[in-house]
């Protein structure tokens, strides 16, 4: 033993370690480890409120976009109705407009129709009397041969003009 | 301005009398001379004391018990009194305190980030031991050697003994890392770092020996012994306290991350095929 140099002594560094554990041992359990969970404990603490003011915030945010949704939502919904309400006119007028040209239509050819009706009906009528006329005249001219044929026929004419002007 | 006045005067007085006495009293000569005091302080073949009548020991050895023994009871006080009591804003002893133990949990969480929950534990113990018990020796404790002389107990780690010890466990603490980080493959690695138990015990043992060795030459002295062992004793000590802790606690956690650090096959393959 006293031959090792600096007179080192093996049984003096084994006790320097029994010591060191000791205090290593004690140190540990009487003060960092107490020490160390007291921290971890704040630290969870703190985390925690973090936590739940971020999950706060995180819900009041998503509130906030619902609401946005929402309302860009109705906005849509308010284009929409105006479009249908604008289409709805537009058709409504269209409707209207080809049933105003369909009945302007009837009414023309209606017009028309009686028109063409009224029209025959006088050439009917005038045809008519005419034929009517000429055999008055026909007969006359027969009848009374002391007048000249011819003027008595157009005497007849002209009577007949004066009643179809009126 | 008076108080402070009156203040001053007393303290001087007290200076004056200390000084008349401690020369008129004189003292008794030393038993050693100087030489043989600074080899005695190097290899303590003289002054040896009594390990409770069963063994003869260094002085650096009682010295490691009693700090033990302060830190413990210290410890045990704060663990009933102060701890039950802590509070999450805390004050300022409650701070100091995390503040202590948060520095080494986190020196070994940042150096040594895969395993680091004994590490936290050793190297606060072990910074806890350096720094107290280099300051043990502003104590001043008196101690009887063997020979019936009276010494004052020197700071534990000026024994080769201690600071062998502990440069060794900090050693096997790193070698413990390697293998429950890596398994054989951990004991090659702590292995290859053989210098480190030499290196960091004679770090420890040239440091605190080189304060005691000038504490000595000052006191033994008389001529030296006032208003020098202000700066040698307290500042000196303090410095060197507070920079061998950090470096043994520095290094334990380098090297043990190091080592416990899981070796990356896959990508060392990967990086080979590219």
């Amino acid at each position: 033993m006293s031959n090792i140099p600096l007179n080192i002594d093996w049984q003096q560094i084994l006790l320097h370690w029994m010591n060191l554990a000791i205090l290593v041992g004690g140190l540990y359990f009487l003060l960092f480890k107490p020490v160390t969970q007291f921290m971890e404990k704040r630290k969870a603490h703190y985390q925690e409120l973090e936590d739940q003011a971020a999950g706060k915030l995180k819900e009041a945010e998503d509130i906030k976009a619902q609401y946005q949704q929402k309302l860009d939502g109705a906005e849509e919904e308010m284009h929409e109705a105006r479009a249908k309400v604008q289409q709805a006119v537009e058709k409504s007028t269209q409707e209207q407009l080809a049933e105003a040209k369909k009945q302007a239509a009837q009414i023309v050819a209606q017009a028309r129709a009686e028109a063409e009706h009224s029209k025959d009906k006088v050439m009917k009528e005038a045809q008519r009397e005419l034929k009517k006329l000429a055999t008055e005249a026909a007969e006359k001219i027969a009848f009374q041969s002391d007048v000249d044929p011819f003027d008595q026929f157009l005497n007849l004419a002209e009577g007949g003009k004066g009643n179809e002007s009126r | 301005m008076g108080k402070h006045k009156k203040a001053l005067i007393v303290c001087a007085a007290a200076v004056l009398l200390l000084l008349a006495a401690s020369l008129l009293v004189g003292s008794h000569g030393r038993p050693e001379t100087v030489q043989e005091a600074m080899r005695d302080a190097v290899l303590h073949a003289e002054n040896r004391i009594s390990l409770f009548g069963v063994k003869s020991v260094n002085p650096g050895l009682i010295s490691a018990f009693v700090v033990t023994g302060i830190l413990l009871v210290l410890a045990s006080l704060i663990r009933v009194f102060a701890i039950p009591n802590f509070k999450f804003v805390p004050g300022r002893f409650q701070l100091a305190i995390e503040e202590a133990v948060g520095l080494f949990d986190n020196m070994a969480k940042s150096n040594s980030p895969h395993r680091h929950g004994f590490l936290g534990a050793y190297i606060f113990g072990a910074g806890a031991y350096i720094f107290f018990g280099t300051l043990f020796e502003l104590i001043g404790m008196q101690g009887t050697t063997t020979r019936g002389h009276a010494i004052a107990l020197p700071a534990p780690l000026s024994d080769v003994n201690a600071a062998i010890a502990l440069g060794v466990l900090s050693y096997l603490v790193i070698l413990s890392g390697g293998i429950a980080g890596n398994g054989f493959g951990g004991i090659g690695k702590t292995l290859k770092e053989f210098s480190l138990p030499i290196s960091m015990s004679f770090r420890l043992f040239g440091a605190l020996l080189s304060g005691l060795l000038v504490t000595e030459l000052v006191y033994y002295y008389l001529v030296l012994s006032f208003v020098l062992p202000v700066i040698v004793a307290v500042l000196f000590t303090l410095i060197h306290a507070l920079v061998q802790t950090y470096v043994l606690t520095m290094l334990t956690a380098l090297y043990y991350g190091e080592v416990s650090e899981p070796a990356h096959k896959a990508k060392k393959g990967k990086a080979q095929e590219a």
